[in-house]
């Protein structure tokens, strides 16, 4: 006898397994639509109604049992082909797959089915068997007592069946003689009874803790091992054993790992469903497709991109398609196209929901945002459409004309993003007007285990998730590495690096976590570059583990690692800084940082790279400019295309000659103009240490001094031209304040 | 977290000068000595994290949190870990003392004293033979440092221009 304990347990699995075969009912209700004659299909949905009914009755759940046992009547009759599939039969088949789905939930709240009966529904799927039926039924079905023979063949359930149970006044059994006949009911439950057996046996069901658990066994065993391994011995014994345990432990760990990865389609299955039933409410004709279910992700990842993908869907249904009258008259296919794929990219999986529908009219977008004021009516001008259609992620934000009962409520865009970048992950929307708009969803494949790059800043170890670091470029420091390695530029508040003709702001992690003062010697140590949503910068560190200090190479490969993530609870979550930590084989704690809080946290410019896949860097740069203060305090902006250099000299290295300022560079000389005597003011006295902008032309170069650096940034507006003012060529919108834009074109006095 | 039976099952210990009891059910283990890791721009009453089994613990510095009077001139070096539900956390205190029954009806609801200035973790006291027992709740320390921002990041490096 199992006890009440067991039971429980029981009940659970059954309710897990009978929302997943939910599922699969709903997607073949769909297939069996589109393809009335699939006769397989019709026998795998028979066989999915009747196990969920043999179970209800193994549990003594009567009602599920009565409906189920209607619904699966219906079905017997349309395989026999005594029914044709209409949409009064897949409606009402829809409805009970609904009641069954809220009957399992109130098992699963409460315990018990509940005070609703669904005995109209139960009713309904038993008229619907009945009256449409295209001929009488056959006679040679007659006597034959409603499924209940078959029952204990599928289930082996020691309990009395669902037909048998006085709990069911609401199915008619008296319709018992328009049951199947009695040979194909046998041998669909025969089928139904192997299928389940392949797959209880190919497959269990395991808590997430106790996988969970075994990690962290897994984890201690590596370190276990690492400490066998640092035992000095000579004996051949020990040391082929110590080699032995190695090798399992590495597999044990990969393997470990893998069970907590489950496909996407955990997650897709239900969308087929979740389409139809909205394109029937919305009136619009949609044809789904999906792509990659079958690609991996940790489960409770799968779980928390379960609400978000459903707002996303419903959204494309519900906003984005058109119906098809509208769509006719654009000249589209009738039918509108969604499109749900998910692939592996980079270490993450990428998730995209794409529609054909009408897109998001950025200018709706743009009135919202001014009338919420989010943004001015000035600045939103300026904006490009696609930082407009950003907006579209703001608390409370909506564009939909009216609130339909579908969408625009419940979670909007803004929970959607929050959603997903509480788990790591980034969105992106990119729309067409007209054609279309696509939602790029990517996230982590598993928040437990990464490949993370193992850093030292002054003392500490730090791990930085290798999915975001682009390269790791070494510092050319002081005692001249090549030449070809990069400096830190800008020596002020704003550091940078220039990288292939790009200017990225860099932050030095020492200083940064206060591990040690600003040190006298910036240009030792190795910069990685990471990119975090749109923003690419630079992380100074010491050296990348088992890289030589100093040395020509980087140990790229050395301090790769694959760390298995841990927690570190609320307490030092809220400081923003740290994603989790990792115990690595030497038994250290590594903290893993959270190069987006990081990123928040050191203010560093934002959005000046709109698009980082940008092929050169002229092209990235076209519209991006160096905004500088002069020594007398004015706000100016530099070309960031005419820019070479950085440099950062005494002013004794600017020698007078004649009316002009130069300063010696390399082989040749480069003459010096202070930046405010361009601007038709007085060039300010000479400081003790002169900041240079070094521009390329095709007169040569020329060095702007300038008072302080301040930022890279991106404009916001066109350029504007403006009243004769000595120097300047226009008027920019750059970090939201009016910026003048120093005058550097060709025939300049110069 | 206290069963309300008569008594309650206290497991005392020493941070400072003073005394301190937690309920001794929630004590998963004590440590002597272990390698901490510091943890850069945490709260200041966070000595760092501790590698227990395959978890990873936050040590809470009672001595620094509770800004107790200490005439030991190192640092705390027992690390008493408790379990709070899921979480587990390490108070690292001077020294363990016993595992006591304290009569509920003789612990004392008002707290006055040194150590009640600075949280609401403290929920009673006990006086024993020879000394005085704080009652100390556990979740309710860490729910102080929860509420306990870290001050806002200023830009490092602002202030030292080139």
């Amino acid at each position: 006898m199992v006890g009440a304990n067991d039971n429980e347990e029981f009940v659970q699995e059954f309710l897990v397994e009978s929302t997943e075969n939910l599922d699969q009912l709903d997607r073949d209700l769909i297939a069996l639509e589109q393809a009335p004659g699939d006769e397989e299909r019709l026998a795998s949905i028979f066989r999915t109604v009747h196990t969920i009914k043999g179970n209800s009755g193994f549990f003594g759940f009567s009602k599920l049992g009565a409906l189920t046992h209607s619904g699966e009547h219906l079905l017997g009759r349309l395989r026999d082909g005594k029914l044709l599939l209409d949409d009064r039969v897949t409606g009402s088949l829809y409805s009970m797959v609904d009641a069954v789905r809220a009957i399992l939930r109130t098992i699963e709240t409460t315990g018990s089915e509940g005070d609703h009966d669904f005995r109209d529904l139960a009713q309904r799927l038993t008229a619907v068997a009945a009256g449409d039926a295209v001929e009488p039924a056959a006679p040679a079905a007659a006597g034959i007592p409603a499924a209940s023979p078959a029952e204990p063949v599928a289930t082996q359930a020691p309990a009395p069946t669902v037909a048998a149970e006085p709990a069911v006044p609401s199915v008619p059994v008296a319709s018992a003689p328009e049951t199947v006949p009695a040979p194909g009911e046998a041998s669909t439950v025969e089928k139904a009874a192997g299928s389940d057996r392949t797959l209880s046996e190919s497959s269990i069901r395991v808590d997430v803790g106790l996988v969970g658990s075994i990690l962290d066994l897994v984890g201690e065993l590596v370190l276990a091992r690492n400490q066998l391994r640092s035992i000095e011995t000579a004996d051949p014994a020990v040391l082929a054993a110590a080699h032995r345990i190695n090798a399992v432990t590495n597999a044990l760990q990969e393997t470990a790992v893998k069970t907590r990865l489950q496909p996407i389609e955990h997650v897709f299955n239900k969308f087929p469903r979740t389409v139809r039933d909205l394109a029937v409410s919305c009136g619009k004709e949609v044809q789904l497709s999906i792509d990659g279910g079958d690609t991996e992700l940790d489960r409770t990842l799968i779980e928390s991109i379960r609400d978000p993908l459903t707002h996303l869907v419903r959204n494309a249904v519900d906003h984005g398609i058109e119906p098809p009258d509208e769509r006719a008259i654009r000249g589209k296919p009738r039918v509108g196209r969604l499109a749900l794929r998910a692939f592996n990219e980079s270490g993450q999986v990428t998730i995209e929901v794409e529609d054909d529908g009408g897109g998001i009219a950025v200018s709706a977008v743009r009135d919202k945002a001014i009338a919420k004021g989010l943004v001015t009516a000035e600045k939103a001008a300026s904006l490009s459409d696609e930082r407009i259609l950003q907006f579209i992620f703001e608390p409370g934000f909506s564009t939909a004309a009216k609130v339909t009962s579908v969408s625009g409520r419940g979670v909007g865009m803004d929970v959607v993003k929050t959603n997903i970048e509480a788990i790591g992950g980034t969105v992106d929307i990119h729309s067409r007007p007209g054609l279309g708009t696509t939602v790029r969803v990517r996230v982590p494949l598993t928040l437990a285990i990464m490949p993370a790059l193992i850093v030292r800043s002054a003392s500490e170890r730090l791990a930085i998730p290798q999915a975001a670091v682009r390269e790791l470029v070494p510092l050319r420091g002081d005692r001249g590495g090549p030449r070809g390695w990069p400096q830190i530029e800008g020596l002020d508040d704003a550091p940078v690096i220039r990288l292939r003709g790009r200017l990225l702001p860099v932050v030095f992690l020492d200083e940064f976590l206060g591990l040690r003062g600003r040190t006298a010697c910036r240009d030792e140590g190795t910069v990685v570059i990471v990119r975090v949503d749109d923003h690419e910068f630079g992380i100074v560190i010491d050296n990348v583990r088992h890289g030589e200090p100093g040395g020509a190479g980087v140990g790229e490969s050395a301090s790769l690692s694959t760390v298995v993530v841990k927690p570190i609870g609320s307490l030092l979550s809220q400081v923003g800084l740290y994603a989790g930590a990792t115990v690595l084989g030497d038994g250290g704690v590594v903290l893993i940082l959270d190069l987006r809080g990081i990123l928040r946290a050191t203010e560093l410019p934002a959005g000046r790279e709109a698009d980082g896949a940008a092929p050169t860097a002229t092209a990235s740069d076209a519209d991006r400019y160096l905004v500088c203060r002069t020594r007398q305090g004015r706000r100016i902006a530099l070309p960031l295309e005419r820019i070479t250099r950085l440099e950062h000299v005494t002013a004794a290295d600017v020698q007078p000659l004649g009316d002009r300022q130069v300063v010696r560079r390399g082989e040749g000389f480069t003459s010096v103009v202070d930046a405010d005597h361009l601007l038709g003011g007085e060039g300010g006295a000479c400081a003790e240490s002169v900041k240079l902008v070094v521009l390329g032309g095709p007169e040569g170069s020329i060095a702007v001094s300038v008072g302080q650096i301040l930022d890279v940034l991106a404009a916001e507006s066109p350029l504007q031209a403006v009243e004769a003012t000595t120097g300047v060529a226009g008027l920019l919108a750059l970090g939201g304040l009016a910026t003048e834009v120093l005058d550097v074109s060709r025939g300049q006095p110069w | 977290m206290v069963s309300r039976v008569p008594s309650f099952e206290a497991c005392s210990f020493r941070a400072g000068a003073h005394c301190f009891a937690v309920d001794s059910g929630c004590v998963a283990e004590v440590l002597h000595s272990a390698t901490l890791t510091p943890v850069p721009l945490a709260p200041e009453a966070v000595a760092g994290l501790l590698h227990l089994r395959g978890r990873i613990v936050p040590v809470i510095d009672l001595r620094r949190r509770l800004s107790l009077d200490s005439t030991e001139q190192e640092a705390s070096q027992t690390n008493l870990v408790v379990r709070l539900g899921d979480d587990w956390y390490s108070l690292l205190v001077d020294e363990v003392l016993d595992v006591q029954a304290i009569p509920l009806e003789r612990i004392e609801r008002t707290t006055t004293g040194a150590v009640s200035a600075t949280t609401d973790a403290v929920t009673g006291v006990y006086v024993a033979e020879t000394r005085l027992i704080h009652i100390l709740d556990p979740e309710r320390l860490v729910q102080s440092l929860l509420k306990q921002r870290t001050t806002p990041f200023v830009r490092h490096g602002v202030s030292h221009g080139g």
